[in-house]
């Protein structure tokens, strides 16, 4: 069992979820507890032992059952096909055993372990050697389906397969020849030629499953960073989905990180007045100390997103971002432009995030489908909302600035630059086409203090990493 | 203690506290293993009342502690008594006197009061709190540590000295340690990740919403006053708002309360309009009684259409 439990936290452990050794023997004694007889009680003990994130119990029910159905299963349903196909009900199939067991004495025939325990329907014992020897023959090396045959061969060689059939083709002449009556010799000889087919099969299915499991240990660490690695611009409905779930749990991270910050600032300077009143119940003996609140300094963000046609895709990303970001801070004021500008803070306030984007991308805030201008946001921005911009405010400008040669007026954002805190800018492009075309980036990103290429969720982690920690 | 989990379900269930094998074996573990359960999962699943039960279920006391941030020490753990150490040495000035008699200068007096100081620190002054009381206590009791994630991360450190050794050091006088292992219960609802060190030392329990029948066996539990086709409508309609995307999904005791008010006002079976008048004890924010009214419009019309009654309103005949 103690190996068992171990390689399961392994495979635990390399699918992600954390497990401690001191976890592992918490399991190990859970299950002494509760048995290993019900399968569900054995899973809730398990489950309470190593999994210690909500979020990672899917992942633990889809290997718990992968993992624990694996040999002993399998070699119990091959049993139960073999009684099966000789139409034996259970007790006249124990009575059959029994029969063959004294078959077995009469003939004075010495079998091997294998054979011994594979025809007294011994699942245990049978699993055990079958585990001992995919030990032996490193099974779990195994990784690709192709592998599947070459490895059931070896399994099966190291099982020693081929002395197991001579045996049994020893055998069952020596029943033939035996005086028993007709009836139970073939019963006998079918039972024998079906055990062993039946054990070909488990070594099949097992090294099947062994790969599945393999294939589970790689699958999913490759594909979460296969997207997060994938650009924004190339994504089907169920990859946005899982990284609408990743954009709200970097939010989450982020609220984590400031919270920390805030507390370590929490406690400020020493309070003389508060201290002596707080204290005359005392005689003025100044036992409780008091310290003056810092006050907190909400971060104030302005957001200016680009929803036009070349950052389509992208600017769902961002405004999900954005949508995060206003949940999380208390004062975001979010805009969108294409030419125009307009606010949607008020939308994503009151709407969850679905029809927050709609109303951002149906256009009816702003005509989307005007070609991009962001000479023209910008100084209508300075015009109409420069008000949203103090000496506290980051001011984050979501686009690829690409200008269609309309006049830049990049003094508006200089303008900008100069009354807030901070200018950051996030460019979908890459950085080698920066300044090419009608891309205004050079002239525009000399007036921020931060541009960053941010294309993908792991560029997008980077920034707020930078964001967080200045 | 448990004899077995099945003994945990029937207890219980003696405390109308309908308890899922999961659960009762997480239960079973943690009075057996000694070992904290941090327990996570939506609001309004019953995750409190799980303390509560298994205190009255072990017929032990419960000791509670509500956490919420600035939470420290002094609230949790215990506090001197300041005052009441003031007022006993102002009572006891002679008896002072008496000791600094024919004392030779200043530091010699000092000595002196030193080698009495034991007097005002002793337990006798200390006030002791939740943590320090379930330490204490000469009695087995359950410790439920209430939303431990409202607590600063400071305070979840601190914890980890109790949990893992049940002891707790107080300066002055050392370390105390448990006379009767507490059976802990923790409680979060995420509104912060645990730190790696808290959860390695507690068995951690999920718990859900209910499927249907469990929650219909939780409704007569917690109301046998309602009629039952009642309680079934009535738990039909929150599974089924469950399944849609609002801000606050409804939890059990969201449930239990609707069934209550319904029962009082004396009600056999739910219609449109009561279900609009009522809405607002299962769905709290006004954006979720939107969506909600919506969704069971097509409810409770498909619920009188397969009942057999007329599916009609008057302002459908009308038209």
């Amino acid at each position: 069992m103690e190996e068992k439990l171990v390689e399961f936290a392994n495979l635990l452990r390399q699918n992600g979820v954390r497990v401690s050794l001191a976890e592992t023997l918490d399991a190990l004694g859970a299950s002494e507890l509760t048995g290993l007889n019900e399968r569900e009680t054995f899973r809730a003990a398990l489950r309470a032992t190593m999994v210690k994130r909500a979020s990672e119990l899917p992942m633990f029910e889809e290997l718990f059952d992968l993992y624990f159905s694996g040999l002993g299963e399998i070699i119990k349903q091959a049993g139960r096909a073999v009684q099966d196909a000789l139409a034996m009900s259970d007790q006249e199939f124990q009575k059959f055993l029994e029969q063959m067991e004294e078959l077995l004495k009469k003939t004075g025939k010495q079998l091997s372990e294998l054979a011994r325990q594979l025809l007294r329907d011994n699942s245990g014992q049978v699993e055990r050697m079958i585990r001992d020897a995919a030990r032996e023959m490193r099974l779990s090396n195994i990784e690709r389906s192709i592998e599947e045959n070459h490895f059931a061969r070896a399994l099966a060689r190291q099982l020693g397969l081929d002395q197991l059939e001579r045996e049994l083709s020893q055998l069952r002449e020596e029943i033939r020849n035996s005086e028993q009556d007709a009836g139970t010799k073939a019963r006998m000889d079918e039972y024998i030629e079906r055990r062993l087919k039946a054990l070909n099969d488990i070594i099949k299915r097992y090294v099947r499953a062994e790969r599945e499991k393999r294939d589970l240990r790689t699958r999913d660490s490759e594909r979460m960073q296969q997207l997060a690695e994938k650009s924004f611009y190339y994504l089907s409905e169920d990859e946005i989905r899982k990284m609408n779930e990743a954009v709200t749990r970097l939010a989450q991270r982020l609220k984590n990180v400031i919270s920390v910050r805030r507390k370590r600032m929490r406690r400020g300077r020493f309070d003389i007045k508060k201290t002596l009143r707080r204290n005359l119940e005392y005689g003025g003996v100044p036992f409780r100390l008091r310290f003056d609140r810092r006050k907190k300094e909400k971060p104030q963000v302005v957001v200016l997103c680009d929803v036009s046609d070349s950052v389509r895709n992208v600017s769902r990303f961002m405004l999900q971002f954005v949508y995060s970001l206003q949940d999380l801070y208390s004062r975001v004021r979010s805009f969108i432009f294409v030419a125009e500008i307009g606010e949607v803070t008020e939308h994503f306030r009151s709407n969850d995030v679905k029809e927050a984007l709609d109303v951002a991308l149906k256009g009816d805030l702003i005509n989307i489908y005007a070609h991009s201008n962001f000479g023209y946001a910008f100084r209508s921005f300075l015009q109409d909302h420069i008000g949203a911009i103090n000496r506290k405010t980051t001011v984050i400008v979501l686009g690829d600035a690409r200008n269609n040669y309309n006049l830049p007026h990049d003094w508006c954002l200089r303008e900008i630059r100069r009354r807030a805190k901070q200018l950051i800018w996030l460019n979908p492009e890459s950085r080698s086409t920066w300044g090419f075309g009608d891309s205004e980036m050079e002239r525009y990103g000399a007036a921020c203090d931060m541009v960053e290429e941010c294309r993908n969720l792991n560029q997008l982690y980077r920034v707020v990493d930078r964001l967080v920690t200045r | 203690m448990f004899s077995s989990i099945d003994d945990v379900i029937d207890r219980f269930a003696k405390h109308q506290y309908i308890a899922s094998r999961r659960i009762a074996t997480v239960i079973y573990l943690a009075s057996e293993l000694k070992k904290p359960v941090l327990v996570e999962g939506p609001a309004g699943v019953g995750k409190t009342d799980l303390g509560k039960v298994l205190a009255q279920a072990l017929g032990q006391d419960l000791i509670r502690l509500q956490c919420y941030e600035g939470l420290d020490e002094a609230k949790a753990l215990y506090e001197w008594e300041y005052a009441k150490q003031l007022l006993y040495t102002q009572i006891l000035k002679d008896k002072i006197s008496e000791v600094l008699v024919g004392a030779k200068g200043l530091a010699e007096a000092v000595d002196r009061i030193a080698n009495e100081d034991e007097v005002f620190f002793s337990e006798r002054f200390i006030l002791p709190r939740p943590l320090l009381k379930a330490i204490t206590s000469d009695q087995p009791s359950v410790l439920l540590i209430d939303e431990i994630d409202k607590a600063d991360a400071e305070f979840e450190a601190f914890l980890l000295e109790l949990l893992s050794d049940f002891q707790v050091t107080v300066p002055e006088l050392g370390t105390l340690k448990a006379k009767q292992l507490p059976l802990v219960i923790l409680t979060s609802n995420n509104a912060r990740e645990m730190s790696d060190a808290l959860k390695r030392r507690c068995l951690h329990l999920y718990i859900d919403f209910p499927d249907k029948a469990q929650e219909l066996a939780i409704v007569k539990a917690k109301a046998p006053e309602a009629a039952a086709n009642l309680a079934a409508e009535v738990v039909n309609v929150v599974q089924s708002l469950r399944k849609i995307d609002l801000k606050k999904t409804p939890g059990i005791s969201e449930t239990l309360d609707w069934v209550k008010a319904l029962t009082l006002l004396n009600i056999k079976s739910l219609d449109e309009e009561l279900v609009n008048e009522t809405l607002d004890t299962i769905v709290k924010y006004e954006g979720d009684v939107r969506k909600a009214q919506e969704e069971l419009k097509d409810y409770l019309r498909k619920s009188r259409a397969r009942r057999g009654s007329p599916a009609v309103s008057d302002k459908d005949l009308l038209n």
